[in-house]
């Protein structure tokens, strides 16, 4: 019983990390595709970039939901109090939600598009810098009581270094969507999202020395952590690999190949992720509440891995078909009539 | 208390405008993913190209729904953690897996088969999208059922208790089997289908009425009103054994329905308000007609009761739900919608025997095809009276008997919600009206009935992206 008390949020933190993970890598470049169309020069090319997501962006959108879910069930505490929290960057990031997600069919059937270029491109502006300022709310700090209950005040999350996150986070969406489209698109339209995705791995290179500068010195729970034995020799090790993959990113778009730049994005989220969630790790409110305080009863956990658990293979399988299903350059008339 | 300054009564305003702007969507597209199953299997067997032509005709109002269903059920999820902080710390064990299963199971099936069946015509082969259009329909109705177990079970919590404000479930499958949760489910799956076949047969009876496609719609309207005689009386004798369900679980939920304030004690014979004027202050009602003896004959079918009637007076005002005006009319709208579904199905089975409904004879039953368009918004109204009263009812708990709704809200500034409450009454009457405007444009340009079979013709003329050249046109030549 002992050991399934600390086995089981672990393996839950876990799962969790995934949906997340899973949800910033593929809605990722979603909404980095939603913001380069802001950008779009012709409405051809814009029907092309949301013709690109049209058949997966929901798909994607749902590991968020699910991750949601698996938080409210897993460790309800962190749910209640995170969300609350972070009440502004969650409510901007769902409004952001709504506008992206109704623009694709309001778009397509409109014969002015003008408003809903502006609900798409906009909608996953605010969806991204919601997202930012969560995660770097997050980082920062939650100020709670021994109980785990907000008692922190409303522009709690608002503070330089939360700017600076959810700039680099949109830039990195921005980076992977680029890459998404470089995949995706021919000619013309690939050219362009070339350059993109070059000024976006330096803007996002940028964002990511600053954070890794700024984060030992402003937050004392991450300096302990990082400093510890024998995590300090990971955490060493991400800096060059990081700054290795960006250099193979560059080489890849240098030679103007298709899949490897967003491969090499991917390893680059990856690792960011990984470095990311051993600075959080055991706390589900970083610093203040472990995922052993927060987590709901032993059985719920159990009977969730049973309910939820065994079906991540699964989901993972169907949602692969669909890509194989939907491989291929993207055209513009393919999904209409 | 003054309503903006209150947290509580802010959060619950939101929840309940997300609630009940959210539920307008998948109402259609669970019922109608159904519906799709079925005219896409008769195209396979038939062979029939209209029957593809109804499956891309009305595959349209499901995307539309789809959209905003996914885009206005987000917010639902996010405000449990938001809004109500303490309530999702309580429940959490429970309502939280719950909510979880809801996305792992349906949400994401529905997600990931709904681009295939859309935009895979061309891409699979036949039997991969019919399964793609059946799994569409499977993910959208888990849904209803996961929501609906979450649902019923905060009406009749089963299978734990409250241990220090938060609660242990000790058997998971008798939480999940709650008490209402067979009912509930089958009363919105059948609410759901009962809506979209009302949909779908009063805007076939739009196209019939304005002599367009009336071949064509022929076939729509048959297959709906064919279901629909299955499900209309299915639907009251379920919506029946709920309201008996109220009656035996939550009897103040029952006195408010019926606005009934004192107890009828057991042995007496028990009438059925029709129309009445409650009036909350005074306790009574101001004005009322009764049917003598109804209520014995609905609840126990016989004249006294066996059982007493309990009336609002035997709860403190605290305990016992408010509104009861709207809670009271809200059900009574519910049942006459009901009742109104069945009597044109029985209308329109007898025309149909007659043979009136052939193409040649259906435009001329103008009448009957005007009912059908008159109950096409129908279903929406009584889905919604049925949720009023499901969750007014069910105050002042939101655990029942256990948490109560004051106690489950976030201890948030009142300018955040209003400030966000504002944000979703704006955008959800632009989302609203939008709808209406797509949907019927959706409905005046028609079905596109050259639209090539999967697999048969050339495909659609293909360009290629390299060909467009930076547009540096001013934006109105572009239009």
């Amino acid at each position: 019983m002992e050991t399934l008390q600390y086995f089981l949020p672990q393996v839950w933190f876990v799962i969790l990390a995934l949906f997340l993970f899973l949800y910033v890598m593929l809605d990722g470049f979603d909404l980095g595709v939603g913001i380069l169309s802001i950008t779009s020069s012709s409405e051809q090319r814009r029907s092309i970039l949301m013709t690109s997501l049209s058949n997966i962006w929901d798909a994607n959108e749902t590991w968020l939901i699910l991750m949601g879910g698996g938080l409210f069930g897993a460790f309800p505490i962190a749910y209640g109090t995170i969300l609350t929290a972070l009440y502004i960057p969650i409510t901007l990031m769902i409004f952001g939600f709504i506008f992206r997600g109704v623009a694709f069919e309001f778009r397509e059937q409109a014969n002015r598009k003008f408003f809903w270029n502006i609900a798409f491109g906009a909608g996953s502006f605010i969806a991204a810098l919601g997202q930012g300022f969560a995660l770097g709310g997050v980082l920062k700090g939650i100020n709670v009581d021994a109980n785990g209950h907000f008692i922190g005040g409303t522009w709690d999350w608002l503070s330089w270094q939360s700017v600076v996150v959810a700039l680099t986070l949109i830039q990195g969406y921005v980076l992977i969507g680029s890459t998404y489209l470089i995949w995706k698109t021919t000619e013309s339209l690939q050219k362009t999202h070339y350059q993109t995705a070059k000024i976006a791995a330096i803007t996002t290179l940028i964002g990511a020395v600053l954070i890794t500068i700024v984060t030992p010195i402003f937050y004392e729970s991450a300096r302990d952590r990082l400093f510890q034995q024998p995590l300090v020799y990971i955490f060493a090790a991400i800096p060059p690999l990081a700054i290795w993959l960006i250099w193979q990113l560059l080489q890849s778009l240098n030679r103007q190949q298709e899949r490897a730049p967003f491969v090499w994005t991917i390893l680059l989220f990856v690792l960011t992720f990984f470095g990311l969630g051993l600075i959080v790790f055991p706390y589900i409110i970083p610093s203040q509440i472990t995922i052993y305080q927060a987590a709901a009863d032993p059985s719920s956990l159990v009977i969730m891995i049973i309910f939820i658990g065994f079906l991540i293979p699964i989901m993972l399988f169907y949602n692969i078909y669909q890509y194989i299903v939907f491989r291929g350059k993207v055209t513009e008339n393919e999904h209409g009539e | 208390m003054d309503i903006i300054s209150n947290t509580v009564a802010l959060s619950r305003l939101q929840f309940a405008i997300t609630a009940i702007f959210h539920m307008l969507w998948p109402v259609l597209t669970t019922g109608m993913g159904i519906y799709l199953v079925i005219v896409e299997g008769m195209w396979l067997k038939t062979r029939n190209p209209a029957y593809y032509h109804h499956a891309r005709f009305w595959a349209k109002f499901y995307v539309l729904n789809f959209g905003i269903g996914v885009a206005s059920g987000i917010p639902m999820g996010f405000q449990f953690g938001t809004n109500w902080a303490p309530f999702s710390e309580a429940v959490g064990n429970f309502f939280g897996s719950v909510i979880g299963f809801e996305a792992s199971w349906a949400f994401m099936l529905e997600a990931a088969f709904l681009g295939i069946m859309l935009f895979g015509w061309e891409r699979v082969n036949p039997a991969i999208h019919y399964l793609s259009t059946i799994l569409v329909a499977f993910g959208a109705n888990l849904s209803t059922f996961w929501i609906l177990t979450a649902n019923s079970w905060l009406q009749t919590p089963a299978g734990g208790e409250l241990v220090d404000g938060k609660f242990i479930v000790k058997d998971y499958f008798q939480a999940i089997l709650n008490p209402f949760m067979a009912n509930s489910v089958m009363h919105m799956f059948l609410a759901t289908l009962e809506t979209s076949l009302f949909v779908i047969g009063g805007i076939s009876a739009w196209y019939v009425l304005q002599r367009r496609h009336e071949e064509f719609f022929a076939k729509s309207f048959k297959i709906a009103l064919a279901a629909a005689i299955a499900v209309a009386p299915l639907q009251i004798y379920v919506g029946h054994l709920s309201g008996e369900q109220v009656h035996q679980y939550q009897p103040a939920k029952l006195a408010a329905m019926e606005a009934q304030w004192e107890t009828i004690p057991a042995g007496q014979a028990a009438p059925w308000s029709a129309i009445a004027i409650p009036n909350e202050k005074a306790q009574q009602n101001d004005w009322e007609i009764a049917i003598p003896n109804a209520l014995g004959y609905i609840l126990e079918l016989k004249k006294e009761l066996s059982e007493p009637v309990r009336g609002l007076k035997e709860w403190q005002p605290s305990d016992r739900p408010h509104m009861i005006g709207l809670i009271y009319y809200s059900f009574r709208i519910m049942i006459a919608i009901g009742f109104y579904f069945a009597a044109v199905m029985l209308w329109s089975t007898l025309q149909w025997l007659r043979g009136q409904l052939s193409p040649t004879n259906i435009a001329k039953q103008s009448w009957l095809m005007w009912a059908w368009i008159f109950a096409a918004p129908l279903g929406y109204i009584a889905v919604e009276c049925g949720w009023i009263v499901r969750c007014v009812g069910r105050q002042p708990w939101v655990l029942y008997n256990q948490i109560r709704t004051v106690d489950a809200a976030s201890n948030l500034p009142p300018g955040n919600v209003l400030a966000s409450l504002t944000g979703y009454t704006v955008v959800y009457s632009l989302l609203f009206i939008a709808a209406l405007y797509f949907g019927s444009r959706i409905i005046r340009t028609g079905p596109n009935l050259n639209l090539p079979l999967p697999g048969s013709e050339t495909p659609a003329v293909v360009t290629k992206a390299g060909e467009f050249l930076p547009d540096e046109r001013p934006l109105e030549a572009k239009q």
